[in-house]
This record gives C-alpha cells, structure tokens and sequence, in this order.
C-alpha cells in the first residue's frame, strides 16, 4: 500500500503543518489524522522534535474514534513513559477506556484527578459525557448543573436566586453574561429563553423563540428548547398584533417543532407499552393548541 | 370548603418526590377522579418540577399534558402541591399561588398543599432508626426531641377564599389509615423506591420515562391493604 507521502506527494514537514492546521481548527477528520499522524510517528519521530507528544495525542484521539486500539495504546504509552503524573494523560487513559465501555474503570481516573484538582473542567466533561452514554441523562443532567455552578458559581447562584424572587430582567442579565463566556452552552440558551417567555410580551417571545432555536442548534435532543420553540412560535402566531408574513414564519417553525416532537415521542414510544400513554397525550396536545392557534 | 381526603397513592407520591430532592423546591398537582360535590377526595398525584420552579413555559407545557391525559382518564386536577427548598420555610412562594389560581379558574375549590420538610425529614430519621435499633427508636420518642406532631401528616393545607389563599384547619384533612399509608411511605423509602418517581422535569431529560408512575402506582397498590380502600 502507498504511503501518504507517496500518495500526495508530500514531505514530512507538511504533513506536520497539516496536523497543526487540523489541531488548530479543530477538525474532526480522524480518519486522516490516523493516516498522516500514523505514519510521521513511524517513520520521522526523530525529526519532530517538542511537537511529537502533542501530535501523540492528536493521533491518539483519532485513533479512538477510528477503533483503532492499537494505535491509540502506542501512543498513550509513549506519553505515560514521558509525563508519568500529568492530568492531561490521566484524562487520556479516562479517554481510551471510555472508548472501550469501560466506564467504571474510566469514571475512576477522572475521580483522581478531581480530587487532586477539582476545577479541572475537562474530567468533569468526561464525567458527563459518560453518564450520556449510560443513557442516564437525569444524572448527567445533574452533574451538568453542577459543572455549571462550578466554573461560573456567582453569576449562576444569582441567577438562581433572582429568578426565584421573580426579578426575570435581572435573571436574564446574569444568563447573558454566561452565555458570553460559554456561548456553546445550550443550557444557558435554554433557560435565557425560559426567562424570556416567563417575561411575557411580544418582544420577549419572540427573543425566546430565538433563543430556543439557538438551543437547539447546539443540542438537536433538548426536550425543553423543542417544546418552547412550539410554544412561543405558536403564541407569536396567535397574536393579533404581528404581520401576515410574522404569523406564516412562525407557524411554519411551530409546524416544524411539532413534527420533531412528535418523532421523539414515537421513537422513545418503541415497544412500551407506558411510553404510549405520553406519545397520544403529546400528540393531543398538540393537536388542540394548532386549533386554538388558527 | 369542605374536607379534603388524601388518598394513599398521592401522600406516598408526594412524600417520595420529596425525599428524592431534598435539596430542591419541588411541585406537583393534585388530581381526583371522583365526582365533584361534597368532600374533595384527591386520588393521585403528578409530580412536576424540581428545577426552576418560578419559569413559565415548561410549567404551562405541564398543565396542559396532564391537562390532556386527565380527560383522557376521567381525571381532574383539583389542587397544587409544593416542599420548598429551604426547610424552615413553609410558606406558597408566589409561583405557588399563581399556580393554584390558574387552578381555580377551572375547579371550584382547588386545594394548595405545601409538604412541610422538617417533619419529612423527622420521618426519614425515625423510621432509619426504628429499623436499625429499637432501643434508640424508644430514647427518641422518650427524649421528647421531636415535635410532637410527628404522628400527623407533614402538610399544610390552603384554601381559596375571596381570591385569597389562607390556612386550613388540620383537622379537615382526611387520610383513611395513616399509619398504614405512613408506614409504606417509610418503606418504599427504606428500599430506595423514590427513586423509581419520575416527574416532569426527568420525563423532558429522558422522554422514555413515564410521567403518569404507573409502575410505582401498581408497586404502592401492592403493599396498600385493602381495607385503605379509595386508592
């Protein structure tokens, strides 16, 4: 089989650079990272100097999302025999195990590097994506709350605090500031537009529905952000003071959340027998607030 | 108002969403399926949220789905329920009251309850050391460190009267067998059962878990006797 080099015709500097390009952009093309870092590790570690470990774990990562084992243990030795108590390689052990289902072993190696380290936001992430894969999103969700009070304790305690005294526009002040700091978080989306809804009034829904279908975009599972984008989508379109073309856009959206709902309830509806009880109260629900909407 | 009946099925329900988030403010709504007229006879209840209880959206998305299932099983919902987070704190935050007045709008003399947590927690303690150590179980009584209370349910009962909401006498609320309904309120505790209750914020975290509790109702019918009847 031709080599990556061969293949493209490169030399081993550029296929260094394209590693840094891809590390940099945080591409997820692990099936070429796999190629090109496999083979510059084998055949010019000598010449990579300092940038060998980072590329290890690169190549390490990749090769967990190709299957690839083998590859991923030669790498994470390498990086074990060099940082013998570093947190960074503590996290890739978690990292392999976790690829190979097991989790206990896995959640045990993040435990001792929280209680070395109990910010180190990256175990607690793994934590939570574990708990995803167990399927015990109560839990994850929890743990979730948790990581949130953690990195940003003051400004989600008063959060907290205002929304249960009912002081909504400061609330959203402080989801704002969070959302700032963390914009990939579809949890401070959510509940900005949870706030926004409870705040009332056309500008806050439609702010609401904006925000849920930011949501959304960076969770497609988020029950709560499903529901809310059909809930204020449909009382933007009931309302007597919007546009012609405001009223079709956001029944089109509400539409469109209603199907999506409806395709979540039947697929979690499979072979229940209970489960068939919420699917039909879903779907009459839904069925009843599009009568009251037209 | 007249009596209001706590059937067996909703105290345990409550008591056991409530030990499941001690931490947290918790709700839930009260639901009868008897007829209306005379004595308010609640029948099971939903459990609802533990999270962001004051928000609006996901609060009216319950009301309407359990809204939807009771006419679907010839229920109604006849009241609220709330345990605050803070323990010394008994009172209905406003959200509560709002709650229970949209409540109003559609039944007559809906019923506002808020489980009092000092008095669950008590229970919890008791009934650990009563398994545990007998000895202990008599000091406690003895040592008059509880309030005497104990033996009555923790709840306080709220009633709607010229669109405000005051307190209830104790005495009009009705549990048929208590001890019995205690004792497997205490028991379904004991055996980690509360964690089987799903409420409506876990059901929006995982759809596939069934708000309605039918396998925890069918657990509670089989340790209830028969003679607690209404269940």
């Amino acid at each position: 089989m031709a080599s990556v080099a061969e293949m493209y015709d490169v030399g081993w500097e550029e296929m260094r650079d394209k590693l840094r390009k891809w590390r940099e952009d945080n591409y997820r093309n692990s099936e070429q990272i796999v190629d090109v870092g496999e083979e510059l590790i084998s055949e010019h570690a000598s010449k990579l100097g300092d940038d060998i470990w980072i590329i290890y774990e690169q190549v390490m990562i990749a090769a967990l999302d190709c299957s690839r084992d083998d590859l991923a243990l030669t790498c994470l030795q390498e990086l074990r025999k060099q940082f013998p108590d570093s947190h960074r390689v503590k996290r890739l052990t978690g990292m392999r195990l976790e690829a190979l289902e097991r989790y206990d072993e896995a959640n045990k190696h993040y435990d001792a590097i929280l209680q070395d380290d109990p910010t180190n936001t990256a175990a607690r992430k793994r934590k939570i994506s574990i708990l995803k894969a167990q399927g015990k999103s109560t839990e994850a969700i929890r743990e979730l709350n948790e990581y949130l009070e953690m990195t940003h304790p003051q400004l989600y305690q008063a959060y907290c605090f205002l929304c249960r005294f009912h002081s909504y526009g400061k609330a959203a002040f402080c989801l704002e500031e969070l959302m700032m700091i963390n914009p990939h978080n579809h949890l401070y989306c959510e509940q900005y537009a949870e706030v926004k809804y409870t705040q009332g009034g056309l500008e806050n829904l439609e702010l609401s529905r904006k925000y849920f279908a930011q949501a959304l975009r960076l969770n497609n599972r988020n029950m709560r952000a499903l529901f809310g984008l059909y809930m204020s989508a449909s009382h933007i379109a009931a309302s007597p003071k919007v546009s012609a073309k405001v009223k079709k856009d956001n029944m089109k959206y509400a539409a469109w959340a209603a199907t999506q709902i409806n395709r979540a309830y039947k697929l979690a509806g499979r072979g229940t027998k209970e489960n068939k009880c919420s699917m039909k109260t879903v779907e009459e629900m839904l069925e009843s607030m599009q009568i009251t909407m037209s | 108002m007249g009596e209001v009946e706590l059937s067996c099925r909703a105290y345990v329900k409550m008591y056991l969403h409530t030990c499941l988030f001690p931490r947290c403010s918790i709700n839930g709504l009260l639901l009868s399926s008897s007829p209306t007229g005379g004595a308010v006879c609640v029948t099971d209840c939903v459990p609802l949220l533990h999270s962001h209880l004051p928000l609006a959206p996901i609060t009216q998305l319950a009301l309407t789905q359990v809204d939807v299932w009771c006419s679907q099983t010839q229920q109604r919902i006849v009241g609220y329920y709330q345990a605050n987070a803070c323990v010394s704190d008994n009172n209905p935050t406003p959200c509560a009251l709002k709650v229970a007045d949209k409540i109003a709008e559609q039944f007559d003399n809906p019923v506002l309850l808020m489980v009092r947590k000092t008095e669950v927690k008590l229970f919890y303690r008791l009934s650990l050391t009563c398994w545990f150590n007998l000895d202990i179980f008599l000091l406690l009584l003895d040592g008059s460190k509880m309030s005497p209370d104990y033996r009555v349910p923790p709840i306080v009962l709220y009633e709607r009267k010229d669109s405000r909401w005051i307190l209830k006498d104790k005495h009009t609320i009705m549990l048929r067998q208590w001890e019995e309904t205690r004792a497997i309120a205490s028991q379904m505790m004991e055996s980690g059962d509360h964690t089987l209750l799903v409420d409506f914020d876990s059901h929006l975290d995982d759809i596939t878990k069934d708000w309605t509790n039918q396998k925890l109702n069918t657990k509670i019918e089989e340790l209830a006797s028969p003679a607690n009847g209404n269940i």
